[in-house]
């Protein structure tokens, strides 16, 4: 079975979909592991990012998303849902290797729609609109964790928003790695994200659990060295558990953004980046519930 | 020697500019001010030269011509400060301080008052012994204080006060 890395943080513009897909990359790339990224996010960037626009238009309009896949197959899911997946994506030769590679469950602008619907279409046959969430949010998570027969690791690229998906993937996430950008309101963000991940009301039920034990870790993104990133990030590490990798603000990392047809190296498509990507990678699959079951590449 | 410059804006400013002024033994402090708030309303950014050599020459050359003329986009008109400012520049060269330039992030002021308490709080902010440096701390830091407090002491307790508001303000919004 999968295990199953959500990228979330409530606050948009922090880096989510980039270091998806980059640890999407490494994963596959470094350590050897089948990867399924699900683009759970209604702008479809990670989608973007590793088939571009043109294949993510044609899976659209075939009808294969995440968004036909929860409508689908939401009173039944069959066996096989591989039909869905756009397997030997993104632009990286290294991230197919002997046994790693990448795949992609697309995402879908009609996402948010479709799950209206299903809470509609709940709600006849159950009057508790808590009891029917409840019930939609459940149903979501097993669909996802359907994926997780055919994969080593499913990177759950989360919204900003609250969706039921977004929740959907909070609860069945082995790890939620939250990106975040020290600045003033981050802070806020961070809160929250913690309090859903350890399913806590207050900021005092947070700090009764010791920060080795939460289930998310944070990252630090678009570092650019200013004094002030510095003291927000000590002020921080009292509160949340902070990943020690550090991801600075990069151009190859924003051009990394783009897809290219031509497929190249890891070290072409991010460059000044590996370095940062290499001690992500490594630290994030060294949490204990992350580490890989096969051996990573040589 | 390689030339590097620094950029500096806002609060970092107005301390370079308190910094050069200082230089000035006979231009009296509130003198020293009025210039600071003229050139802050006039000078949206600097861009000094890091290295020691050329600060000295900078520095040189600043006293040989009008002050304006450090910035990077020129004053439109000197006013009285500037004036008083020319009129009590020194004919001599002058040094920069060799004393590394205070950061306002040294003292982590939320994380010493979470971890080590208030007292702890304020013997660290006790031991900026300059008001212009506690200052430029609460602006960096985002702690609001009252621009009408002189003594460093006053400085402090409205420093810690305004960290006590911002952790409980975080604390209310988490609920």
């Amino acid at each position: 079975m999968a295990r199953f890395l959500a990228v979330s943080n409530r606050k948009g513009g922090v880096g989510k979909s980039t270091t998806a897909v980059m640890l999407a990359h490494a994963a596959a790339a470094w350590g050897n592991q089948r990867v399924l990224v699900m683009d759970l996010d209604t702008q479809c960037n990670a989608s973007l990012m590793l088939v571009g626009g043109e294949a993510f238009a044609k899976a659209r309009r075939a009808g294969l998303t995440i968004a036909d896949y929860i409508y689908d197959r939401f009173d039944n899911v069959a066996d096989d849902e591989s039909g869905y997946v756009l397997n030997g994506v993104g632009d990286v030769a290294h991230a197919m290797t002997r046994q790693g590679r990448v795949s992609l469950l697309p995402g879908s602008q009609k996402l948010e729609d479709i799950q209206g619907e299903l809470f509609l279409k709940q709600s006849k046959k159950d009057i508790d609109a808590d009891a029917v969430a409840v019930q939609v949010r459940g149903r979501m998570r097993r669909m996802m964790k359907h994926f997780g027969m055919d994969f080593d690791l499913v990177v759950l690229d989360c919204p900003p928003g609250l969706s039921f998906a977004a929740l959907a993937a909070l609860d069945l996430a082995d790890l939620v790695l939250v990106p975040f950008r020290p600045d003033f309101v981050s802070q806020f963000a961070l809160d929250q994200v913690a309090q859903l991940v350890e399913r806590v009301e207050t900021h005092d039920d947070l700090q009764d659990i010791p920060l080795g034990e939460r289930r998310y870790v944070c990252l630090a993104n678009t570092l650019k060295g200013a004094g002030e990133e510095r003291m927000l990030l000590d002020q921080l590490a009292l509160d949340h558990p902070l990943l020690k990798t550090r991801m600075p603000l990069l151009d190859s990392i924003a051009r990394a953004f783009d897809w290219d047809e031509r497929k190249k190296s890891m070290e072409q498509k991010y460059q000044d980046a590996i370095p940062f990507m290499r001690a992500l990678h490594d630290e994030v699959f060294a949490v204990p519930h992350m580490k890989p079951e096969l051996e990573p590449a040589a | 020697m390689t030339r590097k410059t620094k950029a500096l804006s806002g609060a970092s400013q107005d301390a370079y500019f308190r910094r050069v002024l200082k230089t000035y033994p006979d231009l009296p402090e509130d003198a020293r001010e009025r210039i600071v708030r003229q050139l802050r309303s006039e000078i949206a950014q600097l861009r000094i030269r890091t290295t020691a050599r050329e600060s000295a020459l900078a520095a040189h050359e600043d006293a040989q011509r009008e002050p304006a003329a450090v910035a990077k986009e020129p004053a439109p008109a000197a006013g009285p400060a500037l004036e008083a400012f020319t009129a009590s520049a020194p004919s001599a060269p002058i040094e920069l301080p060799r004393a590394a330039p205070f950061d306002p992030f040294a003292i982590n002021v939320i994380v010493v008052l979470r971890t080590e308490g208030k007292d702890a709080a304020l013997e660290a902010l006790n031991a900026v012994a300059d008001a212009d440096n506690l200052r430029l701390l609460a602006r960096e830091q985002r702690l609001s204080v009252d621009e009408d407090l002189v003594t460093p002491e006053a400085l402090s307790a409205a420093i810690v006060a305004a960290a006590e508001r911002r952790i409980a303000n975080r604390r209310a919004a988490a609920g």
